[in-house]
């Protein structure tokens, strides 16, 4: 398993790389706001999140459409399965290294929050509430990355269509307003994990009963 | 375990419609080395891959090394070693990246085998899959498959794209793997001669059907080709069951026929021919009478 999560990771090592700078932009520009929220307004740091986010949702997508699509163009899977591995194992692998490209983003932007945030509100009655909204705004968006991911791999396997490609983008544009109208927390979350159940179970029939 | 390695129960397969294998049974007992041909788009490859669990049936069952094939674990796998028509590598990977992948995924890997292998076949590690000819790519794909030290090999015209040399050189190593007590190989082509040289039970597919399973002393036992001479025009019907094919011209008469025996000899003996002579035939001569039209008379056990 660790063999094909390795061997994914390294077939799609530009995500990883366009995670890390998309991560790396945000932390820069979350600095920024904080030091100059001081002389002027910080919403024009919060303006220049917006391509972010578009970057976001366009290359979580993109990633899971590259991996299925290769591998059906390429008939990776097929060749694998000349070998010790199983289907399971081969899709597991594939959403497994998702997951891991979603972190590769997530998590430097988490820390740093938690970092600023002890910085800049140290003060213990207020600590507690500030830490619970970084979990939800993490939980909500690593869910709604994870979605438009699932939603790539769904597509991406469904042949070279352009209507179903154009459909799961247009999709994954509705996913983020989503947070915007319910906001944080445990309503948007459900929400969120129902549609990658249903994206994931669907992927998972389709990649195991079709011919490779 | 069941001592048939690859087992095919009423098998059905159709493409948009199209029946291209229609209530195929095969059974490949451990240690056999299993010739299955047919003609282009016989449907070969689709059994194979249906084997492999690549394809899913319409109808029916396959399982291999008693498992069934839309349900082979890793293990299973582990014990197979596949080469597909066409080599399918993985075409953007150097060899060498390959090469470690599939070391990486098998547990059985044998690593001096595959040095020999490399050696042999002169395989260039630091090159893309896509920059090799077909020719390499079948000795590549060959090296990784019988590298894992499979119980069952699946061949599906491996020997496609190589020359004359790297043929014998590959027939050499099928030959040696065989040796190696209980292994089992299926393998399809169209180079009949090789077939005949290494398989010892021979499958032939015509028109979805698999018309002939049976070994290959036994094919060439039960199929005859016969010359006979007639004092006067050859008679326009012998009356015979299973004959496959007929020729006539002035004394002279060619008739190709399936289980011959004493009974059928007294029935081309009522006709009086002042001669019978039989043609001897080729696995190549059987493949053609055989995946001629109306294929079914000529189905032996």
């Amino acid at each position: 398993m660790f063999t094909l999560i390795k061997r994914e990771i390294e077939d799609h090592i530009a995500y990883f790389i366009g995670a890390a700078i998309l991560s790396g932009i945000l932390i820069v520009l979350s600095i920024l706001a904080i030091h100059v929220h001081e002389d002027s307004e910080p919403i024009a740091f919060v303006g220049l999140l917006i391509p972010a986010i578009i970057v976001l949702i366009i290359g979580l997508p993109a990633m899971g459409v590259s991996q299925m699509y290769t591998d059906k163009n390429r008939r990776i899977s097929a060749f694998l399965c000349g070998l010790p591995v199983t289907r399971g194992q081969i899709l597991a692998a594939k959403i497994i290294t998702g997951i891991l490209a979603i972190l590769t983003f997530l998590v430097p932007l988490t820390i740093t929050a938690v970092v600023l945030l002890r910085l800049f509100a140290p003060l213990a009655p207020i600590y507690s509430g500030y830490s619970g909204l970084i979990f939800d705004i993490f939980i909500a968006t690593f869910l709604m990355s994870f979605a438009c991911y699932c939603l790539g791999l769904q597509t991406g396997w469904t042949s070279s269509k352009i209507t179903p490609t154009l459909g799961g983008v247009a999709l994954a544009f509705v996913l983020v307003p989503l947070i915007l109208v319910k906001g944080f927390g445990l309503h948007i979350a459900v929400l969120l994990v129902l549609f990658i159940i249903a994206s994931l179970v669907r992927t998972w029939h389709r990649f195991m009963s079709t011919s490779l | 375990m069941d001592e048939n390695v690859i087992r095919v129960e009423n098998l059905v397969k159709y493409f948009d419609g199209r029946c291209v294998l229609d209530g195929i049974n095969l059974k490949v007992p451990q240690g056999c080395i299993y010739g299955l041909l047919g003609r282009n788009a016989a449907g070969k490859t689709t059994i194979i891959r249906i084997l492999l669990g690549l394809e899913p049936p319409t109808r029916g069952q396959t399982f291999l090394l008693g498992a069934e094939s839309t349900n082979l674990s890793a293990k299973v796998h582990g014990q197979i070693g596949y080469v597909a028509e066409g080599h399918n590598l993985i075409q953007n990977y150097k060899v060498g990246r390959l090469v470690k992948l599939c070391k990486a995924l098998s547990p059985q890997w044998n690593d001096e085998f595959f040095n020999h292998l490399t050696e042999t076949f002169r395989l260039p590690m630091d090159r893309k899959v896509r920059e090799l000819s077909i020719g390499m790519r079948a000795k590549l794909n060959l090296s990784l498959a019988m590298a894992t030290e499979p119980e069952v090999l699946i061949l599906d015209d491996p020997t496609l794209g190589l020359d004359t040399v790297a043929r014998r050189q590959f027939l050499e190593l099928a030959i040696d793997v065989i040796q190696k007590q209980g292994r089992t190989i299926l393998f399809s082509s169209h180079i009949l001669g090789d077939v005949e040289r290494i398989a010892d039970r021979i499958g032939i597919i015509a028109a979805g059907k698999l018309v002939v399973d049976c070994g290959l002393e036994e094919l060439k036992e039960r199929v005859k080709k016969l010359r006979l001479i007639f004092p006067e025009s050859a008679p326009a019907n012998l009356h015979l069951k299973e004959i496959i094919n007929q020729q006539n011209e002035g004394r002279e008469m060619v008739i190709t026929v399936v289980n011959w025996n004493q009974q059928k000899q007294a029935l081309v003996d009522v006709f009086k021919p002042s001669s019978c002579t039989e043609i001897p035939m080729s696995l190549e001569d059987i493949f053609i009478e055989c995946t001629k039209p109306n294929p079914e008379s000529i189905a032996c056990s």
